[in-house]
């Protein structure tokens, strides 16, 4: 007979979600919801009536994690709508910057998922904080690799966390020569540490998947070969950057997609039947508490044909590259991969960047209200924002972001494993969940029908 | 990082009303022609992992938070607290690293200082409500938060608006915004 089991809150990422869980008499999940309990935001209302320079500003402050992904994507949206075309070397610019972020993501994703892998050849789970070796000097690895994508923004974007280099139009500036030399240096020391960092990551992620068993607050689980696996398929718009046009990224088609409503999607009430106390930190939620994922939920569900999508580095893999890997490990195994790749692209667009080129466009239009959008492929997949701006005020404006993308493939992705390995599987999709919490929910004729949650 | 010999760091979300109060005193500050060995940054509400995780004690003597805190008094009131006097918190999650932990592990090797300003109303974690507005008594008080920052960093009159470094349209933009 089925158990439901609750890990809430769900540890080591971005945000608050849990996870419900339906399992069998074994422990194997039938029936998984991952879901956001981060309170709606309601960005998107804030942002009509507001100038086209004021919303990335104020998309950029969803989340402390992912500022330049929200800034890059609204500003562009607000140029699709006006359509202004920026120089190629205000391109250029934030092309290094959304490099650098990524650098740095995959750099503390490392340090999130280090817990659950184990030291190859030992039965010692990694401790990315202790000060003992090896493990530390793979951590001043890390940090330096963090480090070097920071400064690496802070120089392309004045600053590193809610870059004010960036405006409607391009660039407010150009970089110096100094200064682009000196992100040539910093890249160049960063490529052979994010080389090995990279190789020693896979190392200990084929070293993991070798297992038979993996231990959870002592419970000793069985390793599925299956870990993770789905078939929802993957949205990538670009291999790298992003686009807003449908010419140059026929892969989103925003005819193709449409967001439901979590309650026609996830489980509704039910009672905590199975609780495990040794489960880290604290154990699972108590017996008999009562859980609804369906009312609790705090996203909307993205479709694309129809179905939730895969997005993140394994899809930008798979889609731009011919990745196959499956489950949980392969995505991690991409995630890493990803790593040289930030430097080599970083290498080309610092080779293409010249210093003394303009970076904002000769004419800016106010806009006549046509719908513009843009993706841009964040660290943790594609970002997509659109927006309305007519007379230079902004009309409409939403976020479908990466992680919303995920919340519905990686509940499919829990299916057929142990309980105790759904936190595993959700932390290869890097979640980020408050950036994900927003709700403008469609229905059937596309009508808005969430709206009393979010004014 | 480009960081200097002292660092100042705005904290908070504008999005929450009051909680933006870190950021505007930083955009306030921009204005001010300060020495070359500070920096100021918007840490936003990611400045534990972005800024207090990189600062090198070689380099940076002398930290400055500026934040808002509940200390129960006036809406508006700045208070200025040693980082001795910070007392650690709970390890739970190294994706939202309390900054507050992150503060007592620095505070050993940096010159920490807090300049906090009580809000008009606390804002609790989870708090749903967005209001991009400061409420006026916090807003009143930037003037003296950053009078407070220069005393602590000894700048005796660091009010001087500069002129040179306005930031304006570029030249080849078609209509100034």
């Amino acid at each position: 007979m089925s158990k439901v089991v609750e890990i809430s809150p769900t540890t080591r990422h971005e945000g608050h979600s849990k996870l419900t869980l339906k399992v069998n008499d074994q422990g194997i999940i039938e029936t998984g919801n991952w879901c956001s309990i981060t309170p709606v935001r309601g960005v998107e209302k804030l942002a009509v009536g507001k100038t086209p320079e004021q919303v990335p500003k104020i998309a950029s402050r969803v989340c402390g994690i992912c500022p330049i992904a929200h800034n890059l994507a609204a500003t562009e949206a607000m140029e699709a709508s006006i359509k202004c075309e920026i120089p190629k070397d205000a391109l250029m610019l934030r092309h290094i910057l959304q490099l650098a972020n990524r650098l740095h993501s995959i750099a503390l994703h490392d340090i999130l998922i280090l817990p659950d892998l184990y030291l190859p050849g030992t039965e010692v789970k990694i401790n990315p904080f202790t000060a003992e070796e090896p493990v530390r000097t793979v951590a001043k690895r890390i940090q330096r690799l963090r480090e070097i994508g920071q400064t690496i923004g802070q120089i392309a974007a004045g600053d590193c966390i809610h870059p004010r280099n960036t405006r409607v139009g391009g660039m407010y500036r150009n970089v110096s020569e100094q200064a682009k030399t000196k992100m040539y240096d910093l890249a160049k020391e960063g490529l052979p540490l994010a080389k090995a960092q990279m190789d020693l990551m896979i190392a200990i992620l084929r070293n993991y998947q070798a297992r038979e068993h993996v231990d959870v607050g002592g419970m000793k689980v069985a390793l599925p070969k299956t870990l993770g696996y789905h078939n929802q398929g993957y949205l990538a718009t670009h291999a790298f950057y992003g686009s807003s046009s449908m010419d140059e990224c026929p892969s989103w088609d925003i005819r193709r997609f449409k967001e439901v409503r979590p309650w026609d999607w996830y489980m509704g009430e039910m009672e905590v039947s199975l609780e495990e106390p040794r489960y880290p930190i604290g154990g699972t939620t108590k017996m008999g508490t009562k859980v609804n994922p369906q009312m609790e939920a705090c996203t909307g569900i993205p479709m694309y044909d129809g179905q939730p999508v895969e997005v993140g580095p394994r899809a930008r893999l798979a889609v731009y590259k011919g990745y196959d890997e499956k489950g949980t490990v392969g995505q991690n195994i991409a995630r890493e991969m990803e790593y040289t790749d930030c430097f080599y692209e970083m290498f080309d667009c610092l080779e293409e960047l010249n210093t003394a080129g303009k970076v904002v466009a000769d004419y800016i239009p106010d806009g006549d209200g046509t719908l513009g959008w843009a993706s841009n492929e964040a660290p943790r997949g594609t970002d997509v924002h659109l927006a309305r701006v007519k007379d230079w005020k902004v009309q409409y404006f939403s976020m479908l972001v990466p992680t919303t993308w995920n919340f519905a493939t990686c509940s499919a992705a829990l299916q057929g494993a142990p309980w105790q390995l759904a936190e595993v599987i959700m932390r290869g999709y890097d979640p980020c969940v408050s950036c994900a919490t927003h709700m403008i929910v469609l229905d059937e004729d596309n009508k808005v029908v969430a709206q009393k949650l979010i004014q | 990082m480009l960081h200097s010999e002292i660092v100042i760091v705005g904290c908070g979300n504008p999005l929450f009303g009051d909680d933006g109060f870190g950021p505007a005193v930083i955009e306030e500050m921009e204005k001010l022609e300060l020495p070359d060995n500070v920096t100021i940054q918007d840490g936003g509400a990611g400045a534990p992992h972005f800024i207090f995780n990189f600062l090198d004690p070689a380099v940076t003597k002398k930290l400055i938070v500026v934040d808002i805190a509940d200390f129960n008094a006036k809406p508006g009131s700045i208070s200025r607290i040693a980082g001795n006097d910070l007392k650690p918190g709970a390890y739970v999650d190294p994706h939202s690293w309390d900054g507050v932990d992150q503060l007592c592990r620095i505070k050993e090797k940096i010159d920490t200082t807090l300049v906090m300003c009580q809000p008009t109303k606390v804002i609790d974690k989870g708090d749903a409500e967005v209001d991009m507005e400061l409420s006026e008594a916090v807003r009143n008080a930037v003037p003296k938060a950053i009078q407070v920052i220069l005393e602590t960093i000894g700048v005796d009159y660091g009010t001087t608006i500069n002129l040179q470094e306005r930031r304006q349209p570029a030249e080849t933009c078609g209509k100034a915004r």
